[in-house]
């Protein structure tokens, strides 16, 4: 009997999950998120502190930049935070004011021969918080760099940057090299049609190179940098700024435009310099590790490069930002003391000789970033000499800024950021671009600074609440039937009808109704689940529907969304079934084709259509454009010619008004799952009443509209209905693929809400924001009830 | 109508002829159709395959159509040897909470979905309508409060929250089918063995369950997919690269190495292959389940 094999299934499975017995070790989970080539680096050093400490084990986990702190908040929130984190200047606040780091400053006291002096005084401090030391420094990183080609120079009759250029907002050709943006020109090469083959100069990211001019010639984008209140970004001096460094984008062309080189060339731009796309290219010192990797003496495809930092501007003034990192302790560890003795061997004189070595990270440590191996001398292998003038990253430091450092800086950082797409893209202009996005960013600040002050949430309300649902839901199962008076066997069956159905009943209770009531209690609320909650009454529904420029924007996409992608799909559903219910040849196998697609896994289809979509090689295109790009099918590329301003061919996911009919068109292709069900509607249709139609010599519309139709219609109800709760909360493909990008074009709500809730913690606003989709989707389904008139129950009929 | 003279005999059977082609002609259009909408079906997965077994330089330069000139089995390796991430360890994470949650959905929704059918108890009626509305209660308003739950269980990187809920209900669903298919059950039986002095359990295990094994597995099937499939359970709840599952640990290994579509490839392929089999094998349970569901 097959229950045997389940059960042994089973006690596989649990026997797979219990942790196996391991000897008395201490365990300490370490996070970075440094990518593969650099973990290399941090598991040398983990190694060597392996040995030097048998009894403790490291753990290295990856989490990617992108989501990292965000990560680590949460992990806290859940009680699941690593020992040990890599942390960032900008970030540790939000941890630090939680009470979720541990001050490093007793531990400083305690390690004889330790003294925190011999760090960048500046990154010291970059790193504390009300006097506390919270992440030890291992490393700082000017992102003032500037790797060159020096072949492209020799070429070009350049002579090498010796540091002594600067900039301004125009080419001054009498001063030649000196001249930043003359070099730029000149290794730049375009072909016959204007079109640019070879960029003179690209940034690791569009804003660095804007920032690279803003931060000298503006100024800082707040009024103070450690409680700010107002933001400057917009000024007329910023504004000239991010034009200027567009403008090298998008008119000049001396500059890649970011879209091409995401979208386009599905590259980076460091990748864009190793293969001599690009004749400069400007970062931090981090990137080494790859182009070492691909620029080896010796092999194919070196050639000989160094760094220089980014020219002063014209009066001479210099200013950089900075990356930097360190080594934290989270407060929940149950080992500090051995975390900071891993602590301080990362971020001490082990690791940072292990990083000095790969080149990844100029130490944090003065001392250690004047010698070798960082300053490559006649010890040093010749693969690690380069590149050869590092110099700079110590020269850099005494420019460099931290930006502003308050912990609710990076949510409004990220929001005036987020407008700042279309800029790149040539689409809109510095100044409107800046003005939106600090219109929104300041709003976010003054509600933040307003909400400091907010009283503490009552949570006996709660009880109450679950009290008045339970018993609300008790009666009014009950009491229709209290006056039923049961015969003793009846009770019994009763009785044990109830154990029978008690998963259910639990379930019910546990993990429905009970969250419902806690969802709407949190929704009065705001709480990020690791401080008290704090009563917000109504305010979380206030900011949705006024405060929240996302909140409309999102709902605008699900709606459009759902309006087109349901009805295209069902019809899609409905046409196949209706092709596949002929007597046709080999029918399973055609079921078959059709429904695979809406099994596959969804982030498998994803990057799948993600390339599908790639504006150049990708199969759309080259369906739409042919092999050549000069292709027209079916007249769609004149179509959606008004989508692509170059000609080029449509960028989909890169371009805000087609992003959403991109994934629109990629929904469909997973129609086949409508289409099992109403096949199999179809299939019951009992045959008689075709035999009654035909005798009544009906053709082959009316057959449908009288037969085929209404009986078909409960499954049609069913898929409708299905399909519109179905793509209210669509999620994975914008999450996988976009995030909600570009622009805010396919911000699905599901996204903006988990975004609100995991990744900014403000789980108070998210649960209101859930109450709200959960509403809308109520609404929409009672109405497709009450307008179901049109759906034919045979059954009722009689 | 009297098919009386040969002239009308002829006409007749003319017509009948050009009506036969004619529905010939139409039933070849229809096999048109249907091909070439099944093949486009199968490109994204055709893409996809040759993809794996190309080198990121032949991506760059050829055409997205051709099957690969220079056939390589490096992606694949580079993928399972990746020292970051395992998907040796995403596989068996899948496998282990897939089993474990339909285990339970099959043992909880069978006993609910049998009180339902075959019991009388009071509060029935709309016990039930409590059960259909949670069939049609979309996820999000749960998702924050279960979250908040099972911090405080300190279950968050565990297991847990994405197997023991299945055994608490095993989801509206799954006991709507299953009351329909009870209720279809004769009812001879129980009442014999009840005259017998069986109670309500040994019919349920002893007789009910037996004849239901095709039920059973449409219901197994359905849901060992599902949760397969689940991303948003492991994304909220699972954290450590070691806990991850297949579809989440795609996603995460796609998102340190975006730009090598010759690795994400091989990937997906992997992720998919576990699906394609259990499809293979759960086949006839799909279409079954579906027309169980009687919709009608």
């Amino acid at each position: 009997m097959p229950w045997r094999w389940l059960i042994l299934t089973l006690l596989l499975c649990v026997a797979c999950v219990a942790p196996a017995q391991e000897p008395k070790k201490v365990t300490l989970r370490l996070t970075s998120w440094d990518g593969d080539e650099s973990l290399r680096v941090l598991r040398k050093s983990i190694a060597r502190f392996e040995e030097r400490y048998p009894h403790i084990e490291v753990r290295l986990e990856n989490i990617d930049w992108s989501l990292y702190f965000q990560k680590i908040l949460t992990q806290y929130a859940a009680n699941v935070a690593p020992d040990v984190a890599m942390m960032g200047f900008q970030n540790f606040q939000s941890l630090a004011k939680r009470g979720a780091l541990l001050p490093l400053n007793e531990f400083f006291d305690e390690t004889p021969g330790f003294d925190i002096n011999e760090y960048y005084k500046e990154i010291v401090d970059a790193h504390s918080f009300h006097g506390n030391v919270y992440v030890l420094p291992r490393d700082i990183a000017p992102i003032s760099l500037i790797y060159y080609n020096k072949r492209m120079f020799d070429e070009a009759g350049i002579p090498y940057p010796d540091g002594t250029w600067t900039w301004d907002f125009k080419v001054r050709p009498e001063l030649r090299e000196k001249d930043f943006l003359w070099v730029v020109r000149e290794l730049t090469k375009k072909d016959g049609g204007g079109k640019t083959t070879r960029w003179g100069y690209a940034p690791g990211w569009p804003q660095l190179l804007a920032d690279s001019f803003a931060l000298p010639y503006a100024g800082d984008p707040v009024d103070n940098l450690e409680a700010p209140t107002k933001i400057l970004a917009n000024s007329e001096k910023h504004a000239e700024a991010y034009q200027f460094a567009a403008d090298l984008m998008n008119k000049e062309k001396w500059v890649p435009n970011n879209a091409e080189v995401v979208n386009v060339l599905q590259t980076n731009t460091r990748a864009m310099f190793t293969s001599q796309r690009v004749a400069m290219f400007q970062s931090g010192i981090w990137e080494v590790p790859n182009i070492r990797k691909v620029l080896e003496p010796g092999k194919t495809g070196f050639f000989d490069y160094d760094i220089t930092w980014f020219p002063a501007f014209r009066d001479g003034s210099r200013r950089y930002s900075t990356g930097g990192s360190g080594y934290c302790i989270l407060s929940s560890t149950k080992h500090p003391k051995e975390a900071w003795l891993l602590t301080q061997w990362m971020a001490g004189p082990e690791g940072m000789k292990d990083l000095a070595e790969s080149g990844l990270a100029q130490p944090a440590i003065r001392g250690l970033s004047l010698r070798e191996p960082w300053i490559p001398g006649p010890n040093t292998p010749e693969p690690m000499q380069y590149p050869k003038n590092r110099i700079v990253t110590d020269t850099s430091v005494p420019h460099v800024t931290f930006g502003p450092t308050a912990d609710y800086w990076p949510e409004v950082r990220d929001l005036v950021n987020a407008r700042l797409d279309g800029l790149w893209n040539g689409e809109t202009t510095a100044k409107a671009a800046l003005d939106r996005g600090v219109a929104e960013g300041q709003a976010r600040m003054d509600a933040i600074l307003v909400e400091q002050h907010l009283p503490p949430f009552n949570w006996w309300i709660g009880l109450a609440l679950g009290a008045v649902v339970i018993g609300g839901m008790l009666f009014w199962v009950y009491w229709p039937e209290r006056h039923v008076k049961a015969t003793l066997r009846e009770k019994q069956e009763s009785r044990t009808a109830y154990w029978f159905i008690s998963p259910f009943l639990i379930g019910l209770v546990v993990f429905t109704l009970g969250p419902m009531v806690l969802s709407l209690l949190m929704s009065f609320a705001d709480w990020d689940v690791i401080l008290p909650a704090r009563w917000r009454g109504m305010q979380n529904y206030q900011e949705a529907f006024s405060g929240d420029p996302r909140f409309w924007v999102s709902l605008r996409v699900t709606f459009v969304y759902t309006f087109f992608a349901v009805p295209l799909g069902v019809l899609g559903s409905l046409g196949l079934a209706l092709l596949l219910n002929q007597k046709v040849r080999g029918m399973p196998l055609y079921r078959t084709c059709y429904y695979l697609p809406s099994l596959a896994s969804v982030v498998a289809a994803s990057l799948i259509w993600r390339r599908l979509f790639q504006p150049e090689g990708g199969l759309v295109n080259t369906v739409i454009y042919g092999a050549d790009g000069k292709g027209d099918f079916l007249g769609l590329a004149t179509f959606l010619g008004r989508y692509s301003p170059t000609g080029e061919p449509v960028n989909w996911l890169g371009n805000e008004a087609t992003a959403l009919p991109a994934l629109i068109i990629m929904s469909l292709w997973g129609i086949g799952g409508g289409m099992v069900i109403l096949l199999a509607g179809l299939q019951a249709i009992p045959q008689h009443y075709y035999e009654a139609a035909l005798l009544d010599g009906a053709g082959t519309w009316k057959k449908f509209r009288n037969v085929t139709f209404p009986l078909l219609t409960p499954s049609l109800f069913f898929v409708l209905i299905t399909g519109v709760i179905g793509s209210f909360q669509v999620f994975t493909q914008a999450f996988v693929i976009t995030a909600g990008g570009p622009g805010d074009s396919t911000r699905f709500f599901m996204l903006h809400l988990y975004n609100q809730a995991f990744t900014s913690l403000r789980m108070g606003y998210a649960s209101a924001l859930a109450w709200v989709l959960f509403v809308i989707i109520l609404f929409f389904t009672m109405v497709q009830f009450k307008m179901s008139k049109w759906v034919y129950y045979e059954s009722e009929v009689k | 109508m009297s098919v009386s003279t040969p002239d009308a005999a002829q006409a007749a059977a003319a017509s009948a002829r050009r009506a036969e082609r004619a529905e010939a002609a139409g039933r070849w259009f229809i096999a048109v159709l249907l091909v070439v909408g099944a093949l486009a079906m199968l490109v994204p997965f055709y893409v996809m395959l040759a993809m794996s077994f190309k080198t990121m330089s032949e991506i760059d330069r050829t055409s997205v159509w051709a099957w690969p000139v220079e056939f390589t089995w490096e992606n694949f390796r580079l993928v399972l040897t990746n020292p970051n991430v395992s998907f040796v360890k995403f596989l068996r994470n899948s496998t282990v909470i897939a089993v474990i949650s339909t285990a339970g959905v099959i043992v909880s929704s069978s006993l609910v979905a049998y009180a339902f059918a075959r019991l009388k108890f009071r509060g029935r009626n709309r016990l039930f309508v409590l059960l259909l509305s949670t069939m049609m209660l979309p996820g999000i308003v749960t998702m924050i409060p279960t979250f908040v739950l099972y911090k405080y269980l300190y279950w968050i990187d565990t297991f847990m929250p994405l197997t023991v809920p299945a055994w608490f209900g095993g989801g509206a669903y799954n006991i709507f089918l299953l009351r329909q298919f009870f209720m279809g059950l004769p009812r001879e039986l129980d009442e014999a063995a009840l005259i017998d002095g069986a109670s309500h359990a040994t019919i349920f295990w002893r007789i009910v369950m037996p004849l239901s094994g095709p039920a059973l597995a449409t219901v197994g099937v359905f849901s060992f997919i599902y949760n397969w499939r689940d991303f948003m359970g492991p994304l909220l709840y699972l954290n450590s690269p070691e806990k991850q599952t297949l579809e989440l640990g795609l996603r995460t290994y796609s998102a340190l190495n975006g730009e090598r579509w010759d690795l994400v490839m091989a990937a997906s392929v992997l992720v998919m292959i576990p699906l394609l089999v259990i499809f293979a094998v759960g086949q006839k349970y799909f279409v079954k389940g579906i027309a169980m569901s009687g919709l009608k």
